[in-house]
């Protein structure tokens, strides 16, 4: 292989192969490589950790295409530390030198016969839809920080992709609080997919400013996702997602409106003085007095309470985790929030004032 | 077999370096081998993709040194391979194909795509709604074994088969349970079924573009059944449209099955010469389950969700959910996905706060007899001291009767306690309350009113 490619753009398609790879400590040592092809006028970089793989297109000039694999973190912090320009690759059996200015090195790799072939995916059996790029980056940012990373239970480490009245909804739940977001308002087959959380944020992660759009694609094991010069593809969950719609209250009676920014404010300062109780601070709606407060449980640290005014139509109290709280709040939209009390042991609801389509349940703490 | 899939694995792995056997093959396992067809099964995807790729032929070599007879190698995905258990029925297609052209075709059981999804065909009818699933109780009897009359002669006796009763108590499942039985049957019958709004809207269309084809297709049929009947109300053309292919189909003795939330005359603008066709049939109500049916109904339901539930979460669920079935089978699903998402048996949720205090009004309400009392007086226009009173005029006597029934059924009273509200014997109450549930039997219109009733005790 002998290819030349800009420093800049081999560099952050080194840096995110480099994070889908697997460790070096772990298993099969090719696993850490990422594999480099040469072709014509494109060099392709993949890399895989048995879970997912990640393929990175660059635009080169190859004068002798080839293949070969090399260790990914090493290869994507070489290049990272070069200067600004072209780079010459070239290999010699299972050796690749790395020229750029003066600097120089030979990095021993692995033949490519050895990297895991992937998985295809045949389009005419999958699931394809497009969605715009920050669309998606809001949608799965605000679902994923429910989720779960407790392995025990794998159907919660991912985010649930599913159909309901012609619609895809994300949600995502760690048994303690439920993320809920209408993701693509139509679409024309029925889904129920779980990605593994790991995965979408490496989408999000790669996302960058001159991209439109994401394409992906799902069948009945993998989900991939194309974006500019970047494919992510992942395997599904394989769990039954619990039927979360039944966990949601559908006509909570005490709907409060509240200032966002202000309701975040409010929470951090009684969090601190949550800190021995793990956290539970007490929301509580007065409606005598037409004021939302937000207080810390006494403790050693002493007290703390503060109150908004608010329009309220019911008293009512709930004590919560102060850290589900803040997650939900600063996932939903600026502005206003909603805030549905039914009960002191009935699930808080929260949704956007703006619009309906995200859905946020904190279970509340037994006090 | 555990014993020769050990010896598949040794001989694979003589021939693959000691990583790549750790990283692909450590969960390559047996499943299971049916008339040749064998089935393995492997974590995921990328590493299924492995075993069918670069590994296939170190694979088959390996099978076939091995004792295996096999025709078919499938691969397929399960996470809990660990301990290799058929969970899920496994698709395999019936073709033989023999050893030396080994097929790459591979079947997946996952069920992520659910392509099969309530498929509901050109006849409106979805095959999950059966008599088989239906739950006979005294609430609905009547109304199934009219059904069966029906089903074994269709066109012949209960023509039209009119039910009605409030939302959520099974007209829908009965219905198209007729359907599919028919079809069952006699599968050369044109069944069709549509909701009224269906009908409408159909028509209208027609109506626009000038079609001709509306009359053919409902005039056509040998079986129609029509859901929703009462959202005809205020839709004249439609309802015109309707008696006409009513008369057209019943001359031909062609069944008509109809279920509506009221009975025709209580629908709102309805011409009457459809009302008191529609009266022809017997019209049997569906009224709301009795406990025991309640049981029967969420053992049911629970089963065919292929769920593990206990009586106990089981009358704890019927004892609180009363209004309608949907509601019960609402709060059984709920129990369930708290129970999955928890990680606890459904019973140790009986007593969760989440469950008794969330929104779906589980609680029975409860409601005093004085406030039984002045709603019975209000549905009537009566007051309350009237029903306490003595006069025998028949409207107020009916309506303290009414209130006995009720104090019996809704509060569990006993015939003296209600006596001593009523400042009346109990052998009194005792005839009252069976005359109301005499009466019951008969008077359609005592039934529609004790249902309100009802519905307003639990609801208002």
């Amino acid at each position: 292989m002998e290819i030349e490619v800009l420093q800049d753009r081999l560099a952050k398609a080194l840096n995110a192969v480099s994070r889908v790879a697997a460790s070096t400590k772990a298993g099969l040592p090719i696993l850490s490589n990422v594999l480099l092809r040469a072709d014509d006028n494109q060099l392709t970089l993949t890399a895989t950790n048995m879970e997912m793989a990640t393929v990175q297109y660059v635009n080169a000039k190859a004068k002798k295409n080839g293949t070969i694999t090399v260790p990914a973190k090493l290869l994507a912090e070489f290049v990272a530390n070069l200067p600004k320009d072209n780079v010459l690759i070239t290999t010699k059996d299972d050796k690749l030198t790395i020229s750029a200015g003066k600097y120089k090195s030979t990095i021993n790799g692995i033949l490519a016969d050895d990297f895991p072939e992937l998985p295809t995916i045949d389009e005419k059996e999958a699931v394809i839809f497009k969605i715009n790029v920050d669309i998606f980056k809001e949608a799965v940012n605000e679902v994923i920080i429910a989720s779960s990373n407790d392995t025990t239970r794998p159907a919660l480490t991912g985010v649930y992709f599913n159909t309901f009245e012609g619609s895809l909804y994300i949600a995502a739940t760690d048994g303690y609080r439920l993320a809920d977001k209408r993701f693509v308002e139509t679409v024309k087959s029925e889904i129920k997919a779980i990605v593994p959380t790991n995965a979408l944020q490496e989408v999000i992660r790669s996302i960058s400013d001159n991209m439109d759009e994401i394409e992906v694609l799902i069948n009945d094991s993998q989900i991939r996702f194309r974006m500019g010069e970047i494919e992510i593809t992942s395997k599904l969950i394989d769990a039954s997602f619990p039927d979360y719609r039944q966990l949601i209250p559908k006509n909570n009676s005490n709907i409060i409106e509240l200032d966002k920014a202000e309701l975040i404010r409010m929470t951090k300062v009684a969090a601190l003085f949550a800190r021995d109780n793990g956290g539970s601070i007490v929301c509580e709606a007065k409606k005598d007095e037409g004021t939302f407060s937000v207080s810390a449980v006494a403790s050693e640290l002493g007290e703390n309470t503060a109150a908004m005014e608010a329009n309220i139509n019911e008293d009512g109290k709930v004590v919560l985790n102060s850290r589900y709280l803040l997650d939900a709040l600063n996932a939903a939209v600026e502005g206003k929030i909603t805030f549905a009390l039914s009960g002191k042991l009935a699930p808080v609801v929260i949704k956007n004032v703006k619009s309906d389509d995200y859905t946020h349940i904190i279970m509340p703490l037994k006090s | 077999m555990p014993n020769e899939w050990q010896s598949v694995l040794d001989e694979i792995k003589n021939n693959v370096s000691e990583m790549a056997y750790e990283a692909y093959f450590a969960r390559f396992n047996f499943v299971s081998n049916n008339d040749g067809i064998l089935i393995t099964s492997v974590p995921n995807v990328f590493i299924k993709a492995q075993i069918e790729g670069k590994y296939h032929s170190a694979i088959i070599d390996a099978l076939n040194s091995s004792n295996y007879k096999y025709k078919e190698f499938i691969v397929i995905i399960d996470n809990n391979n660990n301990k290799p258990t058929v969970k899920r029925a496994v698709e395999i297609s019936p073709d033989n194909t023999p050893i030396s052209t080994f097929p790459k075709k591979v079947t997946t059981m996952a069920s992520m795509l659910d392509k099969k999804r309530l498929s509901v065909d050109g006849n409106g009818l979805n095959p999950k709604f059966r008599l088989s699933n239906y739950v006979v109780g005294s609430n609905n009897d009547l109304a199934v074994s009219a059904a069966h009359a029906v089903i074994e002669n269709p066109g012949m006796r209960y023509n039209p088969y009119f039910i009605y009763g409030g939302p959520g108590l099974g007209k829908t499942h009965l219905i198209q349970a007729i359907g599919n039985e028919i079809l069952e049957h006699n599968p050369n019958m044109n069944v069709l079924y549509v909701t009224i709004e269906q009908f409408y809207h159909e028509f209208v269309e027609a109506m626009r573009k000038k079609l001709d084809g509306f009359a053919d297709k409902y005039r056509k049929v040998d079986v129609l059944i029509i859901d929703d009947f009462q959202f005809i109300a205020n839709k004249e053309k439609s309802q015109d449209e309707f008696f006409h292919t009513f008369n057209e189909l019943q001359q031909h003795d062609k069944q008509i099955i109809v279920a509506s939330d009221r009975l025709p005359a209580q629908i709102a603008t309805i011409d009457e010469r459809l009302a008191s066709r529609l009266m022809m049939g017997v019209p049997i109500d569906i009224q709301m389950p009795d406990f025991e049916t309640r049981c029967a109904i969420l053992k049911s339901k629970a089963e065919l969700l292929g769920a593990d539930i206990d009586n106990k979460t089981v009358e704890f669920i019927a004892e609180n959910v009363r209004n309608n079935i949907r509601d019960l089978e609402g709060k059984l699903n709920q129990i369930l996905a708290l129970a999955e998402l928890r990680g606890v048996p459904p019973c140790e949720l009986i007593d969760d706060s989440y469950i008794t205090q969330s929104n779906i009004q589980t609680k029975r309400k409860t409601i005093s007899v004085r406030q039984l009392i002045d709603k019975v007086a209000k549905y009537y226009n009566l007051s309350s001291k009237d029903l306490l009173g003595t006069s025998r005029v028949k409207n107020i006597k009916t309506a303290r009767q009414i209130g006995m029934y009720l104090m019996k059924e809704e509060l569990g009273l006993s015939t003296v306690e209600i006596g001593r509200e009523l400042s009346k014997d109990h052998t009194t109450i005792m005839h009252g309350i069976k005359v109301i549930k005499n009466n019951l039997k008969t008077d359609f219109n005592l039934r529609e009113q004790i249902t309100d009733l009802r519905q307003k005790i639990y609801t208002s």
